[in-house]
């Protein structure tokens, strides 16, 4: 029986005085995001006699670019992957975790973001560097023979982008594991569940939305990471964000930075988004 | 005496000064010429010895008042072209490749020995575009190594493709103003070519540098980072380093050292212009005078660890009289740069 003739229809979000309270947000990001990428997608199409995808073309048409591309994306999701690894036990742990250790685990997780990325990323050198702590534990343990060069390697750029933002991946997925009642795993557990069966039908559909929303903010702050691969990485490994920095900064090229700062935006909300509906449908036949 | 300010109300105070900066800002030019001021614009890291020894001296010699606005060559650049109709700086201090964009756009005033006569003791390779702008104090470029991994130093720019550097050497960008040196190095070392011929052999100067890669710890766009590998002896040499960055250094007991190749040094384009119709000539032209003087090089030398442009001044502190002094060809390499960066990417990737 359906109940939709007699409860109170819900008020559209057109009507709801409520969304109002939304719109100092909308037009703060209308004027300094959405505008400026109006901007920025206008100038990559502009050519001489009028709208031109020449500038796609053209960028397209150089395997260099490709590479380029390829960087991006590789450190992006190596970086994700790393963050998703490290981070997701961590979530756990957090919501778990007694209310002293949990103030302890948070301050530990939110107090380095307080420290500016050129500052980590210089600390991130001396630990890398091949008399720091890495090299020596490394060798120390016999893993290595001698020291070797962590800094200005694509290793290095993972550990030290991972770091960075790691605490983007931890605390979404802890405001979604400190939802779930423990006793679910109990009551699998009741059932005859093994862990494995527990974590993979229980927790893990469970803790879906947060993975989701972690890996969203910690793929789209390394896709277009900038400072920190200037800095970890040099001037030899290219991505999207350095060759549109260089484009408008040094080069003045505006329509190259435009283009190439349009196709890393559309990269990034696509794997985004896509990755989003995946997990939905796979969060949703479990 | 009445002390009369008590008298005035603070709204006539607030009235005062409002009518006061309206005159000022709505007659800059009359204010300007009957205060005898003159505004420099430069970059910021000049501002210790411009806003010190050189403001002091040309205010006391001059009577006027020197306003220095320290930026990057580029915001000069764009300040003159936004007043082109109204310039209200005189007088810029920017690198030779901003000042070719700013001849380009018809924005500065030639220089002559008739208005400025320390032009004539200045060496003609300082001297760019028949006068449009010359060098002063240029920074100078030689090969930066650390003490404790190098104690003999580096004899030659080639030194630096020995293989016992392997992963060691630290250079600087293309997009670096520094980077350029080493490519035309480079092409010097390839072909044998004295260096005034070589800057033009660019892809032997490619052909020479990629053989550099496995030495290439990396490749810098921020100059304090390469300087805290090196100090740190994760790197072991930077070349084409300028003076204004491992001299105080050196001077402050860090384990860097500034080495004089056999090959010569290079000398940074840093230049002196006067903008077209500025607001105090006959000011401007004197400042140029100054700067390019035998007198003020010599006052600025250990302020500024650079090398002078007056034939007169001595040279900088360790560096020999005879040394061989090499500045590039920057209306060649503002004509190819964009190019030369594009094949470094590719080239010199990982």
């Amino acid at each position: 029986m359906s109940t939709g003739a007699t409860s109170p229809a819900a008020p559209s979000a057109w009507r709801d005085p409520v969304a109002l309270l939304a719109a100092p947000a909308v037009l703060y990001l209308l004027v300094v995001y959405a505008l400026p990428l109006l901007w920025l997608l206008a100038k990559s199409l502009a050519g001489p006699d009028g709208l031109t995808l020449r500038p796609y073309v053209d960028f397209m048409s150089d395997p260099f670019n490709w590479r380029v591309i390829g960087n991006t994306l590789g450190a992006a999701s190596w970086v994700t992957l790393f963050c998703l690894v490290v981070g997701y036990p961590a979530g756990f742990a957090l919501a778990r975790a007694g209310t002293f250790m949990q103030i302890v685990m948070l301050v530990s997780i939110i107090l380095p973001l307080s420290i500016g990325v050129v500052v980590k990323a210089f600390a991130w050198q001396i630990v890398l560097r091949r008399d720091g702590v890495v090299s020596q534990f490394l060798v120390g343990v016999g893993i290595w023979d001698e020291p070797q060069r962590l800094l200005f390697t694509e290793t290095g750029l993972v550990l030290g982008a991972a770091n960075i933002f790691l605490p983007f991946m931890i605390l979404p997925i802890y405001s979604v594991v400190k939802l779930i009642d423990p006793r679910l795993g109990e009551a699998g557990a009741t059932l005859g569940a093994t862990p494995f069966y527990r974590f993979t039908r229980i927790f893990l559909p469970l803790t879906l939305p947060g993975v989701v929303s972690g890996v969203a903010f910690v793929f789209s702050m390394s896709v277009s990471m900038y400072v920190i691969p200037s800095l970890l990485i040099g001037d030899r490994f290219q991505t999207l964000a350095t060759l549109t920095g260089r484009s408008f900064l040094m080069m003045r090229n505006e329509q190259l930075g435009s283009t190439t700062a349009v196709i890393l935006l559309v990269l990034a909300v696509s794997i985004v988004v896509g990755s989003t509906w995946l997990a939905r449908r796979l969060g949703g036949s479990t | 005496m009445p002390i009369q300010s008590s008298n005035i109300s603070r709204r006539q105070l607030l009235a005062g000064t409002v009518a006061g900066s309206v005159a000022i800002s709505g007659f800059p030019a009359i204010v300007r010429a009957q205060a005898k001021e003159i505004v420099i614009g430069g970059a910021a890291s000049m501002a210790p010895w411009m806003n010190g020894t050189m403001s002091k001296s040309f205010e006391e010699k001059y009577k006027c008042k020197v306003t220095f606005e320290g930026t990057r060559s580029l915001v000069n650049l764009e300040k003159m072209q936004k007043n082109k109709d109204k310039p209200y700086l005189s007088v810029v201090l920017m690198d030779d490749p901003v000042m070719i964009m700013a001849v380009q756009e018809g924005l500065l005033e030639k220089l002559t020995a008739t208005a400025i006569p320390n032009l004539a003791k200045t060496r003609p390779s300082a001297i760019h575009m028949e006068g449009m702008w010359a060098n002063y104090l240029q920074p100078w470029q030689g090969v930066a190594t650390n003490t404790k991994a190098v104690p003999g130093g580096m004899a030659s720019w080639g030194d630096i493709y020995d293989p016992k550097y392997k992963s060691r050497i630290v250079l600087p960008s293309l997009q670096n103003t520094e980077g350029l040196a080493n490519l035309v190095m480079a092409a010097h070392l390839e072909t044998g070519k004295p260096i005034a011929e070589a800057q033009f052999d660019i892809e032997a100067g490619f052909k020479k540098i990629k053989t550099l890669k496995p030495n290439i710890l990396t490749i810098y766009t921020q100059i304090p980072q390469a300087f805290n590998l090196l100090e740190q002896g994760e790197a072991w040499a930077i070349p084409s380093a300028f003076s204004s960055v491992v001299v105080p250094r050196e001077k402050d007991k860090a384990p860097i050292k500034m080495n004089v190749p056999k090959e010569g040094i290079f000398v940074g384009p840093a230049g002196i212009a006067l903008v077209k119709n500025n607001p105090a000539p006959d000011l401007a032209r004197a400042f140029v005078n100054e700067l390019l003087g035998v007198e003020m090089q010599t006052k600025l030398l250990p302020e500024t660890y650079a090398f002078p442009s007056n034939v007169d001044s001595p040279s900088p502190p360790g560096i020999a009289a005879d040394v061989k002094v090499h500045s590039l060809d920057w209306q060649f390499v503002a004509k190819e740069r964009a190019a030369w960066v594009v094949r470094w990417d590719r080239e010199m990737a990982i």
